[in-house]
């Protein structure tokens, strides 16, 4: 409807103006660009989708995790291996020394030297996961192994929904601004620091609504995902707030399937 | 005094020459003959007095010339090369070329052996599959943000472009890894001095 409009000015124009044929070229370009403008503006006007900005935060591990069984037994022969290829130490040297002179004393009963595998074993206070711990969702100490995402129930039509935490989009701000805002807004996320990880969305997630929810001007919601990795912990947040922490494996269980496809991407299961 | 020296020594000469010309006999002549006219320019003659001055004129410039040429050689002594700066860790200790410190390597039995192989090429295997894993995720990403950017392009220009700028404030990124025990909390560290004994070495 624009395109034949703009094409019906370009060819009146051109009719009536046959004798300056060096003024038309740039004229008409001149033309065409106020033109676009205009479109632009009134399409932004006309669109029928509705801007949301949403916020995926990410809590990283703080514990490099426990081997996998193959990388444990995978360790245990490189050990061996690296052992067998070693010289010896000062310590064995003095071992093999003390053996020779007791058997040069010729003493009946001497005791077997201690093994020598001591040295593999790992001396460290390892954080005995506590399993209480792990489950409490709400807390960002859970887990500290794996990688958490934050999550909100809000109010999407009428119906609380587990979701990432956004926000509308309002005029006169950045997408990346209405993300920081849906952090900000969040009531229990009061000392959450969050670091954002560049302007651009990583994800978009397109939602229409229902037929009978239709209007002219609303067709449905584009939400867009923008990365942040929590930077501070803060203060614990206060018991029954609508706060999720909750693992690449346990966002299933809550988030809807076609969402939980597009998020999906956006967490790295790495 | 040359000339005075040159005077007594011509009056004595013709005093002397006289009896000569008489012993001649019929010449009689009183001028000096031609070895006196000679022997009286010897002390005067041009050549006589200018040498030393030839020898003032070269014998400062082979001087400094000398100088100059042992000076050179004084330098190119002394642009000796820098010595090289040791590199600790590619010496090897002495304590390690010891023979009596050789481990006996022991005798695998065959299943063992077999085992070890088995289990490299599971490894192998496992860790491939890792890699492949990582690109992957990484390929997804990369795709969910381009399509991303791409409805927002349909969405408003400007959006767009302010979603393109780069963000000044997120450089530089620092982050501490996973370590093997977490943080404690309200940890007080102890205070103390820390002497830095590295060895500093100057070419």
């Amino acid at each position: 409807m624009a395109n034949r409009s703009l094409l019906q000015f370009l060819s009146c124009f051109s009719r009536t103006a046959v004798g300056n044929a060096g003024l038309r070229p740039f004229s008409s370009t001149a033309v065409c660009r106020a033109t676009f403008q205009n479109r632009n503006v009134v399409e932004r006007a006309h669109s029928p989708w509705t801007l949301m900005a949403a916020v995926c935060l990410q809590r990283l591990p703080v514990i490099s995790a426990d081997c996998s069984p193959i990388e444990q037994q995978f360790r245990q022969m490189m050990h061996q291996m690296e052992r067998e290829k070693s010289l010896l130490s000062d310590h064995e040297l003095q071992l093999l020394e003390d053996a020779e002179r007791m058997s040069r004393k010729q003493a009946d009963d001497y005791d077997s030297e201690g093994e020598d595998d001591h040295g593999d074993q790992e001396i460290g206070l390892r954080h005995a996961s506590v399993a209480d711990a792990d489950q409490d969702l709400t807390s960002s100490e859970r887990c500290l192994a794996d990688s958490l995402v934050l999550l909100a129930e809000q109010q999407v039509g009428g119906e609380p929904v587990w979701l990432l935490p956004q926000a509308r989009w309002q005029e006169g701000e950045t997408l990346r601004q209405t993300a920081e805002r849906a952090l900000a807004s969040l009531p229990a996320a009061a000392g959450l620091k969050a670091t954002f990880l560049g302007n651009a969305p990583c994800g978009v997630y397109k939602f229409k609504l229902p037929q009978a929810a239709r209007t002219e001007s609303t067709v449905g919601t584009k939400v867009f995902f923008f990365k942040a990795v929590l930077s501070d912990g803060g203060p614990p947040a206060g018991p029954g707030g609508p706060l999720l922490w909750a693992k690449r494996d346990e966002l299933r269980r809550y988030l809807k399937p076609a969402y939980m496809m597009k998020v999906d991407r956006v967490v790295l299961g790495l | 005094m040359s000339a005075a020296l040159s005077r007594g020594l011509c009056r004595a000469l013709t005093r002397q020459a006289a009896p000569s010309s008489l012993l001649l006999g019929g010449h009689g002549r009183a001028a000096p003959g031609p070895w006196f006219a000679a022997v009286m320019t010897l002390k005067t003659s041009a050549p006589l007095r200018a040498e030393p001055k030839k020898k003032k004129k070269v014998d400062p410039r082979r001087d400094h010339m000398l100088k100059e040429r042992m000076k050179k050689k004084l330098k190119k002594m002394e642009k000796v090369a820098p010595e090289f700066i040791p590199l600790e860790d590619l010496i090897t200790p002495t304590k390690c070329l010891d023979e009596t410190r050789e481990r006996i390597a022991p005798r695998l039995s065959f299943g063992e052996s077999e085992g070890r192989a088995l289990l490299l090429k599971e490894w192998c295997r496992y860790k491939q599959e890792q890699h492949m894993a990582e690109v992957q995720a990484v390929e997804l990403a990369l795709e969910a943000q381009r399509e991303a950017l791409e409805e927002l392009k349909l969405e408003s220009e400007e959006l767009y472009l302010a979603a393109l700028k780069p963000d000044p404030l997120l450089f530089p990124f620092t982050r501490e890894g996973p370590a093997y025990t977490p943080p404690k909390s309200k940890y007080e560290a102890p205070d103390g001095k820390y002497i830095d004994i590295t060895k500093v070495y100057t070419q």
